[in-house]
């Protein structure tokens, strides 16, 4: 069963289309979204989430249609959304009381269990965490309300490479019985290496392709020169698909 | 659903300075005040309250909560009205208190009657149709949303205040309970305004936000 099923997203912005995006998440599977800044990455997962408004295309999630079952599909997932902070001076009891009230399926002997796993002190601000906890704390609030399924706008951007690894290890560790699934978007191709199943490719705007990672891999083995011999690692295939020449 | 949105208005989204303007209903305890200065406190609250919530990416996470994204609208329209009546009931009782303790009145503008609350109403109801609906165009320009309600709003209360030193227009000046009664198709009018503008605003206002790019 598919978690999410993407079809035919459009966004027609002046200066960018974001066009015909067609990709679908099975149950229990991590999905890397990929492509370089401004391909068109947070504008998919924002217009999936009806933060942005599609002008085409429809989104199923959990085998319903998102736009019609907007609460109900809110209800079982978590959005950590990069680079964008809530509540700086807020305590992080105070924003936990407030949004655990929306979720019926809030366990709090659950939240306190990742608050301690994740040492994650509710008296601190939210400017007083590092980047990576601020992901962790995310990612708490939507374990706590038993999220099936997770979307991550660019969650290992701005993370030192322990933390990334960290964060990459515990999303392994998440869908391992196979119950959650998670969307992820990133621009770091050591990031699907290490954890995704299945990698997006956005480029453009345009999806480029969306399959299984060795499958992926594969397809893109034509771009390979003319002398080489071992296969092309996602980097290469990235930094060749998008390379710019400049005539200069 | 309601309560919790609200909940999370009054906990996360609201700035401390909400509180405080709210308060100043008490304002019409002071002999000789412009009493139209509450209201416009009343439009002021909302606009540093939005100002904030922009500063803190207070719509983004109310769109992320299990809620429709037209919910984020009802949230802050219920933090602007809740705001709004709690200021009016608070001036309440210093209304029927300055009756007693200052007889003499107001001689700065209009006395805290029922004609006040009248057009207390109306200039609320004038702030926040236009500062609502122009503000969830965008939901990020605030500035220009209060620029463009709090002229009209301002100049209500100008009106207000000054047409009662004509004297064809000092019945609207009066704490007697006699002219008070004639006073009252005003209240009735400026609840009925508020009522009718705070849901055609709302409906504007949902629309415009539903085709917002946040």
């Amino acid at each position: 069963m598919n978690v999410l099923a993407v079809e035919g997203l459009t966004k027609r912005y002046p200066n960018f289309v974001l066009e015909n995006i067609t990709f679908s998440i099975p149950k229990g599977r991590i999905m890397g979204l990929i492509g370089k800044n401004g391909a068109g990455k947070s504008t998919t997962l924002k217009a999936m989430l009806n933060l942005v408004r599609p002008d085409e295309g429809s989104i199923q999630m959990f085998g319903k249609d998102f736009k019609e079952n907007e609460e109900n599909c809110k209800q079982n997932i978590g959005v950590v959304l990069g680079g964008i902070d809530f509540y700086n001076h807020k305590k992080i009891a105070q924003i936990t009381d407030s949004t655990k009230r929306f979720y019926k399926n809030w366990d709090e002997a659950a939240y306190q269990k990742y608050l301690q796993t994740f040492s994650l002190d509710p008296q601190k601000k939210v400017k007083e965490l590092s980047t990576g906890m601020k992901v962790k704390y995310m990612i708490a609030l939507a374990l706590s309300h038993h999220a099936k399924f997770l979307i991550l706008d660019e969650p290992t951007s701005g993370l030192d490479p322990v933390s990334r690894d960290d964060l990459l290890g515990l999303f392994r560790q998440l869908v391992r019985d196979g119950e959650r699934s998670i969307l992820f978007s990133t621009h770091i191709t050591s990031d699907l290496e290490k954890c995704a199943d299945d990698i997006t490719y956005i480029k453009g705007g345009k999806l480029l392709r969306s399959a299984e990672k060795n499958a992926f891999i594969e397809s893109f083995q034509h771009l390979k020169e003319p002398g080489e011999t071992g296969e092309l690692t996602l980097e290469e295939i990235m930094i060749r698909t998008e390379r710019s020449h400049y005539d200069i | 659903m309601i309560s919790n949105l609200l909940y999370k208005e009054l906990r996360l989204a609201a700035h401390p300075n909400l509180y405080i303007f709210t308060l100043l209903g008490v304002l019409v305890i002071v002999p000789a005040y412009p009493y139209g200065m509450v209201f416009l406190f009343g439009c002021l609250a909302p606009f540093i309250t939005f100002m904030y919530g922009r500063e803190t990416n207070d719509i983004y996470y109310t769109s992320l909560l299990p809620v429709r994204k037209r919910d984020t609208v009802i949230a802050k329209f219920l933090l602007v009205i809740l705001a709004q009546m709690t200021q009016l009931i608070i001036s309440l009782p210093f209304a029927f208190l300055r009756v007693h303790v200052l007889p003499e009145g107001n001689p700065a503008g209009i006395e805290a009657n029922v004609a006040y609350y009248g057009f207390g109403f109306m200039i609320y109801a004038i702030f926040n149709v236009i500062f609502l609906t122009v503000f969830f165009k965008t939901a990020y320009k605030v500035g220009k949303a209060f620029l463009l309600a709090v002229i009209p709003a301002a100049l209500a209360v100008t009106v207000m205040e000054v047409i009662v030193h004509f004297p064809q227009f000092q019945w609207l000046d009066s704490v007697e309970p006699e002219m008070m009664l004639q006073q009252l198709p005003i209240l009735i009018l400026g609840i009925l305004v508020y009522i009718i503008g705070m849901f055609a605003a709302y409906k504007v206002s949902a629309n415009r936000f539903e085709r917002v790019d946040l």
